[in-house]
């Protein structure tokens, strides 16, 4: 039996019966991200393969000016590897918002139709990413070791802790944006732009050293940019670069808050999404 | 039949559509359509029980309400007011090709919706036979759906809704897409889902059926109980009123 009651916490009622619930829909949950990947695939002739090409492009975009034009590698010797790892990295994330933000607004019929954890929606946009991302990593080592001489080692075995955190952290910020996408459809215009400063103020085209020079106030605040100790927790796992405990714990500090906030804010406004589309 | 297995205490929906639909940055922060808040009633202290082992029919003009219950009932809309009681697997069919992705073979999507409904994969796999027969798709069930009429859309979404044997079926103006061949059929469907012990709530625009399927009906107007009795009667009612109004 279910009973819905005017004005009650606007989800299937408590935290143990949504799990439960989010558990029944598991299936579901992976059916639709395993079914959104062959749709790109069968509508895209070069398929799959665009998760690889659209960040290895964008990286190719930014060493063109970045690297080459203003010089921007100031000696590091591994600037590519670094470049490529910091995009791939960071496109997981950029991805896995505006796929977020979509997966209610192009679930309409879905969400009027049929009741289940709506949670299961961003979810599954988030592994559909993830699945894309680790297709991408596969490769980086083709472009890493013939540019730079990174390859593989043991510091690889990070990459397990660096992608479980990464996608909490980007749950919760799907879930966020989904939750903000449906009363402000305007959210949809605004991303683009918000990940792309994101992006510039991230350490991905612009080396650490160029921090160390300037010194002070700037590396404090830089370190404190939520994509920061991730990446350099990604580089210690792909580049094999010395480990960093305080970056790594601002890090996880920023994945505990983000993914608790997206997932609670967007599970209680559950229950009034159908009105909205 | 026995106790009821959907009761709708008092359920009042009020949309806020300026407000809800587009609420524009702009409009948020200049606090402006927050303020005049034009509400309109879709439901209006809506009280009724439906038993277990009956159909019944839902009718009234466009705009009277009709989808929006079938939404609550189906608990995918909270309501402002009152309370909604379900007991049961409930399985609906609100609108046509929900959860089905057009780029992709019926056969996937049969998976999809089926496991968007709760079931489970193995559960699926033992019916699917069963749902394609039912539905005559055929081998269309590898052809992308994009490739299917939306007669054909129906009948796969109805066949995968009856294949889930549900408790409750709610249904939306469905049964009139889809030939003649497969009305019959579906009809035939309902019953042995009736003779179950299931129970079905459909809205419908076809007098005839409701008249015909149906054991009781409600008739809204302006999200308000008009009336609610045995189909026939019911039925007649809102005839009546129709062919006075005109």
């Amino acid at each position: 039996m279910s009973t819905v009651t005017a004005g009650e916490p606007a989800r299937l009622s408590g935290w143990r019966v949504y799990l439960r619930n989010l558990w029944r829909w598991r299936e579901f949950c992976w059916f639709l991200a395993v079914s959104n990947l062959k749709a790109r695939n069968a509508s895209a002739s070069l398929g799959l393969f665009w998760w690889v090409l659209n960040p290895l492009i964008m990286a190719a975009v930014y060493f063109l000016v970045f690297g080459l034009i203003f010089d921007g590698r100031r000696g590091d010797g591994d600037f590519i590897a670094w470049l490529v790892s910091g995009v791939f990295v960071f496109n997981y994330t950029a991805t896995a918002m505006t796929s977020g933000a979509n997966s209610i607004l192009a679930n309409g019929k879905l969400l009027v139709n049929i009741r289940f954890p709506r949670m299961v929606l961003p979810l599954s946009a988030v592994i559909e990413t993830g699945i894309g991302f680790l297709f991408s990593v596969a490769i980086y080592y083709f472009i890493a070791w013939p540019a730079d001489g990174v390859g593989p080692g043991w510091h690889l075995i990070w990459l397990v802790p660096a992608f479980a955190a990464h996608t909490v952290f980007n749950l919760g910020l799907a879930a966020l944006t989904a939750r903000l996408a449906i009363p402000f459809r305007d959210i949809n215009n605004l991303l683009p732009h918000l990940t792309r400063l994101w992006l510039y103020l991230s350490p991905i085209i612009w080396p650490l050293s160029l921090l160390a020079d300037r010194g002070g106030w700037l590396e404090t605040a830089a370190s404190y940019n939520p994509m920061f100790g991730l990446l350099t927790f990604y580089r210690t796992a792909l580049m094999g670069r010395p480990w960093d405990g305080e970056a790594l714990l601002i890090a996880l500090a920023w994945t505990a808050l983000l993914g608790a906030v997206g997932i609670v804010s967007f599970v209680r406004q559950e229950g009034n999404m159908v009105r909205f589309l | 039949m026995s106790g009821p297995v959907v009761e709708v205490e008092g359920v009042g929906v009020r949309y806020r559509p300026y407000v809800e639909r587009a609420p524009t940055l702009r409009r948020v922060i200049a606090r402006r359509g927050l303020r005049k808040t034009e509400e309109v009633a879709a439901l209006r202290d809506v009280s009724l029980q439906v038993v277990k082992g009956e159909t019944m029919g839902l009718v009234g003009d466009n705009g009277s309400g009709k989808s929006t219950l079938l939404r609550v009932i189906a608990r995918t809309m909270r309501p402002d007011a009152g309370r909604v009681t379900v007991r049961g697997e409930t399985s609906t069919l609100l609108q046509l090709g929900a959860g089905f992705n057009l780029e992709l073979s019926g056969r996937r999507n049969v998976f999809l919706s089926g496991l968007a409904h709760g079931m489970r994969y193995a559960e699926i796999r033992e019916l699917f036979d069963e749902i394609v027969e039912f539905s005559g798709i055929a081998e269309a069930i590898d052809r992308p759906l994009k490739s299917y009429s939306s007669g054909m859309l129906s009948r796969l979404a109805f066949s995968i809704s009856l294949a889930m044997r549900p408790d409750i079926l709610l249904l939306d103006e469905v049964l009139a897409v889809g030939d003649a061949g497969f009305r019959e059929k579906s009809r035939g469907a309902m019953r042995d889902l009736l003779a179950r012990g299931g129970t079905v709530v459909v809205a419908s625009h076809s007098l005839n059926m409701v008249a015909e399927m149906c054991d009781r009906a409600v008739w809204l107007a302006g999200g308000e109980v008009r009336a609610l009795d045995g189909a026939g009667e019911v039925v007649e009612k809102y005839r009546a009123a129709v062919a006075s109004a005109r």
